[in-house]
């Protein structure tokens, strides 16, 4: 929350999320320069940085993506304002290759790069472990084990990256940024210093020239966080097993031992400067045990960091066990406390008592329906899968769909009628669209068409626009455009008009672009379903690339502007189970507001859920869904 | 440092199904335990929140030291549910003998519900299994009275009520109060507060 | 009765549909644009009102015609009768091909409001065609011309009850008189009766839409004024002038579902109207039913139409043609069957023997 993270009250102690502890660090270290572009479990903290940018004195931008993003902040940093940029994993890997220059090319103003790894990948593609860009960019990288080291972390990484020159990393994990603990505040900086004058002479230059420095740097780091209070040894001087651990694995290894009753015969190492490792530190500590266990999340990443430490050093005598082989610890998905748990408990051969539960044999267990993930009530993609879907059938030609990555994936699964052949990354779809349709050459048949999310459009789809219009690909590239960044929680892209710190700005039309690189474009409403699909049906007929853009707003946006209007069934109309529909509105349609009434054996709207966008309405073969009041749709 | 808990940890969850408002409601919960001294930890899973996914949250509280997010199996002592299904799901894997057990009676229907293919089971059986699972388990159609007072949405804070209720829960109404004053204006304030104390007084009458 | 997903199965995916529309707008699953007719959605109804409607699914087409026209005489060649006529129209309308008998009918009808709704099949652009429900007069206008190309025109029943229209006039191509007849025979019995006058039309094939944009690419940038087969070849004229194309170019663009047909005169039908071959601007009209002779009557009495005796030698030309087309047909449906195509008539039935016995004696 905005009041927290500004509040001027050092020593106090609020209940922070992990993100809220970060934005603070950075806004303790005096940032001035702030960009990001939206990621679960990373957008809330440019979002409240964007809300609070004005009033502390800082500028905040949602980067159009994570690439901007980072050089952006190379720029700020450049006349040394200190900067904080963020992104999730999968941005990472977008900005590899300004990531690795700015490595050679170092910082001047402070700049730190909190990227949030989302392991079990929650609300990810993917669950890619971020550290391996650290040590292949050679950069420090801090890991918090809770809210508190969280702020801290990030407001230390600004001291070390000025006195490195150099970029630090901070990595957190899903639980850390969406987790929630006391965090004590420190001071606020009174003053900031104002950007330095960049001098005719003045360079901060990315090439190999520089890769002798950037090791300098790196060795430095190494010597500065041997001493680093971020890493920390207890347990008994001779133990049986330590624990090496980071991140969220300290506290789940504190409660394993603690619950195992292990005190006196297991040791913890927790380490919070992950790369480089501090290897004096480690090996000290490593003298003591004969087994080592590591605990950390995605891959084994400090665990093989620790094998290359023990390898150097013929002194050190351990067993080194961890998620590497899939052997001591599960090789992929999130930890858990159980799992810590019972893998100290079976190679301690301890055994675990804990509270009495009940054990309902399976043939006694109510069966549950399992909770599918689908669109929101009013959501305008399933108005817009549902008719891409009939045209494609309506049409014959066995079109080719290629998915992209937003709300929309979903459309893969049952809530878009599984519509998607393809999904790979932001941007993938518009891209593999253009290389499918280019076989019509060799007598390949059949329509392919793209999808993208508007925010997706401006993060990484203008490329592959370009190229495939440039090389007249046969192709349909659909613009799902519901002026959001719904799926990690709103935030504003290029195409709303509204920056992160809640300015106007001059709205980035999606039609207008793409008409500039030469598509014919069609802009629909998803909401009227025949008239649309008449539309999706005639530009499939149509050689070349075409761009369709479906335009209705995001329902959960709309609910919040408009006047909700009543819809509802006239049961006396709806044809029920009797006789024919087979439950179309809410079996095929699907929407959570059009609900079974199973006692009337008739259609019925969840009147709390339904926002009322009347889609149903259109699709109701009876006519039985009627709607009243309300205000116009988008 | 507030007073001795019932247990140490006390390890509370909170779930539902996305856009029920339960990280709000368990936010204003953990603050108000910060508030009093307490070590507490939430761990929370949202994202997919906005589109009809089961949303848990995971209180930890403790006089003596801070815990990780998340709790381990079998391991709550207080299920907090604005939903059926939800709740036994939850329960299932968090209950023991000793848990209490707090959930609306509102079925939110899943995907495979409304299209024909699942059956959502009966409040009977569902409750029937709670209480093989747990202590106790107390429904509380707290959708129907929030609607009553005024607004589904607040069936949350309602909630929360009742939950501050509960001898187990180191929490006032008063305490509860002051961070709702903290977080809400106006006439949200105003409904938050009627709802609060009606879930407060449902159980404490 | 089978359901949705088996007509799916036996229908669509065997290019054996007519494109009647029968089966359209009542089902949420069905969804077509143009000729394609497809299940948009799987449908989980066991039962279906599609199934049940549908032209080329099982019927027993004797009983049917016994239902309907009991005491028509039967014929062979071109269904139960009682007369047929020359017909033709005493003053023109516009737009109007051939005889202009169809029109004067329709006129008649809402006149003299024998029904509330009359379904018509129009088109703009004098190519595509737009079923709609006409109840004026002035609507008559709009539905002048022949259509060529497949419309799913029987959708338009469904707007009909939804109307509350109690008594309709539906002009049809057989496959649409065909469904209509199932419509009624296959009713729940807790349904009303149809209340219906049918004007069946001629029709030896229909076209499918591609045939549209064949049109648009070999004569880019003319206006379509009409379609027509006055004699030999297929006439299109245009704002630059006429065209005519050959039939066997025409016919390429046949739909597939037309091949399976064996009604050329809609022998259901309570009167059918074709062209009459030997003298232009004459219409034929076979009379089946006490209902369809009661029109032309009214229609003659009114001073709309000029009805005559038909030539004998013109009737066995009739007869002719319409035998040829059913007896193509039938190899057609047998080579379906072979192929797998689950059987919608019994093959073996003493009518289709006198058929192929008929039509060997043709060629002979």
């Amino acid at each position: 929350m905005e009041w927290m993270i500004t509040a001027d009250e050092p020593g106090r102690t609020y209940l922070m999320q992990g993100n809220e502890a970060i934005a603070r660090g950075a806004l303790e270290a005096g940032i001035r320069f702030a960009a990001a572009y939206p990621g679960s479990p990373s957008s809330e903290i440019l979002a409240m940085l964007g809300h609070v940018a004005e009033k502390m004195d800082l500028y905040a931008e949602w980067s159009t993506n994570e690439t901007c993003a980072l050089e952006a902040c190379l720029g700020a940093s450049f006349a040394r304002v200190r900067s904080l940029c963020i992104m999730k994993q999968n941005g990472l890997l977008v900005v590899g290759d300004a990531l690795h220059s700015a490595s050679l090319s170092g910082v001047k103003g402070g700049l730190v790069l909190v990227v949030a790894d989302d392991p079990s990948a929650h609300s990810s593609t993917n669950e890619f472990d971020s550290r391996h860009q650290a040590r292949s960019a050679g950069l420090p990288m801090l890991e918090p084990a809770n809210m508190q080291e969280a702020k801290d972390m990030v407001k230390w990484g600004y001291e070390l990256s000025e006195q490195l020159q150099q970029l630090v990393m901070v990595r957190t994990v899903t639980r850390i940024n969406h987790g929630r603990s006391s965090v004590s505040l420190g001071e606020l900086p009174k003053e900031k210093p104002d950007p330095v004058t960049i001098g005719e002479w003045d360079r901060m230059v990315a090439i190999n020239w520089f890769k002798d420095a950037q090791i300098a740097k790196i060795d430095q780091a190494k010597s500065i966080f041997e001493t680093s209070p971020f890493n920390e040894y207890k347990g008994p001087e001779e133990p049986d097993m330590i624990i090496v651990t980071c991140g969220t694995g300290w506290l789940y290894s504190s409660e394993a031992v603690e619950a195992l009753g292990l005190r006196d015969r297991i040791g913890i190492l927790k380490i919070g400067t992950t790369y480089p490792l501090p290897e004096d530190f480690i090996v000290k500590h490593l003298l003591k045990t004969k087994k080592v266990l590591v605990i950390e999340e995605v891959d084994p990443f400090l665990e093989q960091n620790i094998a290359g430490i023990i390898a150097y050093h013929p002194e050190l005598q351990v067993e080194l066990l961890g998620r590497y082989g899939g052997k001591a610890m599960p090789r992929n998905g999130e930890l858990n406390p159980d799992i810590v748990r019972n893998t100290l408990a079976r190679l301690t051969g301890t055994a675990f008592t804990g509270p009495e539960t009940a054990v309902i044999p399976p043939e006694e267990a109510v069966a549950l329906p399992a909770r599918e993930l689908t669109f929101c009530a009013g959501c305008p993609h399933r108005a817009s899968f549902f008719l891409l879907k009939q045209t494609l059938r309506i049409q014959e030609g066995q079109g080719v769909v290629m998915g992209d990555i937003g709300c929309y994936t979903m459309g893969g699964q049952r809530a878009g009628h599984y519509l998607y052949n393809f999904l790979c990354c932001m941007g993938g779809g518009i891209n593999a669209a253009e290389g499918m349709g280019q076989l019509t050459r060799f007598g390949f048949k059949q329509p392919v068409l793209a999808l993208a999310g508007d925010s997706t459009f401006f993060h990484s789809c203008l490329p592959g626009l370009v190229n495939a219009k440039y090389h007249d690909s046969n192709m349909l590239f659909v613009v799902l455009d519901n002026s959001a960044t719904a799926m990690t929680g709103f935030q504003p892209h290029p195409g709303i008009g509204q920056t992160a710190m809640g300015k106007a700005a001059e709205p980035i039309s999606i039609k207008k672009v793409a008409e500039a690189i030469g598509c014919p474009v069609t802009v629909a409403d998803p909401f009227d379903i025949s008239g649309t699909t008449s539309k999706v049906y005639d530009l499939l007929k149509q050689p070349g690339l075409k761009v369709l853009i479906l335009k209705q707003e995001c329902a959960t946006l709309v609910v919040r502007k408009r006047e909700k209007p009543r819809v509802w069934v006239d049961q006396e109309l709806c044809r029920g189970d009797d006789c024919g529909c087979g439950r179309f509105c809410s079996r095929i349609w699907g929407c959570p507001g059009n609900i079974w009434d199973y006692e009337a054996g008739k259609a019925k709207i969840d009147e709390v859920v339904c926002v009322g966008c009347g889609v149903c309405i259109s699709l109701c073969p009876a006519g039985a869904i009627k709607m009243e009041g309300g205000g116009a749709c988008g | 440092m507030g007073k001795e808990l019932v247990k140490d940890p006390l390890n509370i969850i909170i779930c539902g199904v996305g856009g029920q408002g339960n990280i709000l409601a368990t936010e204003l919960l953990a603050s108000a335990l910060v508030e009093k001294g307490y070590f507490t930890t939430v761990g929370e899973t949202y994202g997919a929140s906005q589109r009809g996914g089961s949303v848990m949250s995971h209180v930890r509280i403790s006089a003596a030291n801070e815990y990780g997010v998340l709790i381990p199996l079998g391991q709550a002592d207080i299920i907090v549910s604005f939903e059926p299904t939800d709740t036994l799901r939850v329960a299932r894997d968090y209950a023991n003998k000793s848990t209490l057990i707090l959930t609306d009676s509102r079925p939110n229907y899943p995907l495979g519900v409304l299209i024909g293919e699942a059956v959502y089971p009966s409040m009977e059986a569902i409750e029937t299994e709670l209480k093989k699972l747990s202590r106790e388990v107390m429904i509380i159609e707290a959708t129907r009275m929030a609607v009553e007072a005024g607004n589904s949405q607040a069936t949350n804070i309602l909630l929360m009520g009742s939950l501050t209720a509960l001898p187990q829960v180191p929490l006032t109404a008063e305490d509860y109060d002051k961070v709702m004053e903290q977080r809400f204006k106006g006439e949200a304030l105003e409904l938050n507060r009627k709802v609060f104390k009606i879930g407060y007084e449902h159980i404490n009458r | 009765m089978p359901g949705g997903m088996d007509l799916k199965n036996e229908v669509f995916q065997s290019s054996t549909c007519a494109l009647c529309g029968a089966c359209l707008d009542w089902c949420p699953y069905i969804a077509n644009m143009e000729d394609h007719l497809v299940m948009r959605f799987d449908c989980n109804v066991g039962e279906g009102r599609c199934y049940a409607v549908c032209p080329r699914t099982y019927a027993d087409w004797q009983a049917i015609g016994d239902r309907y026209l009991p005491d028509t005489p039967r014929n062979i060649e071109i269904g139960p009768y009682f007369n047929v006529f020359r017909v033709k129209a005493a003053a023109g309308i516009k737009g109007q091909q051939d005889g202009g008998t169809v029109s004067n009918l329709v006129k008649t009808i809402m006149e003299d409001e024998l029904a509330q709704a009359v379904l018509l099949t129009g088109s703009e652009d004098h190519v595509t065609p737009e079923p709609f429900l006409a109840v004026d007069i002035d609507d008559i206008e709009k539905a002048a011309g022949s259509r060529f190309l497949a419309s799913p025109g029987l959708r338009k029943i469904i707007e009909a009850q939804a109307n509350k229209v109690q008594k309709l006039a539906v002009v049809g191509r057989p496959c649409q008189i065909q469904a209509l007849r199932k419509m009624d025979f296959n009713r729940r019995p807790d349904k009303p009766p149809l209340d219906l006058i049918t004007i069946g039309l001629f029709c030896m094939w229909s076209l499918g839409w591609d045939f549209n944009e064949y049109l648009q690419k070999n004569f880019p940038g003319e206006k379509i004024l009409s379609l027509g087969i006055p004699q030999h070849g297929f006439v299109v004229k245009t704002d630059k002038g006429e065209h005519i194309l050959p039939l066997d170019e025409v016919k390429k663009f046949n739909k597939a579902g037309c091949g399976y047909c064996l009604d050329m005169t809609s022998e259901l039908a309570d009167i059918s109207v074709g062209a009459f071959e030997a003298e232009k601007g004459w219409n034929t009209v076979i009379v089946r039913s006490a209902k369809g002779q009661e029109l032309l009557d009214k229609a003659v009495e009114k001073d709309y139409l000029i009805c005559a005796d038909y030539p004998e030698e013109e009737l066995n030309r009739l007869k002719g043609a319409s035998i040829g087309k059913k007896n193509r047909n039938l190899n057609n449906i047998q080579a379906a069957f072979d192929k797998g195509v689950k059987p919608f008539i019994d093959l073996n039935s003493e009518m289709y023997a006198q058929v192929r016995k008929l039509a060997e004696g043709m060629v002979k």
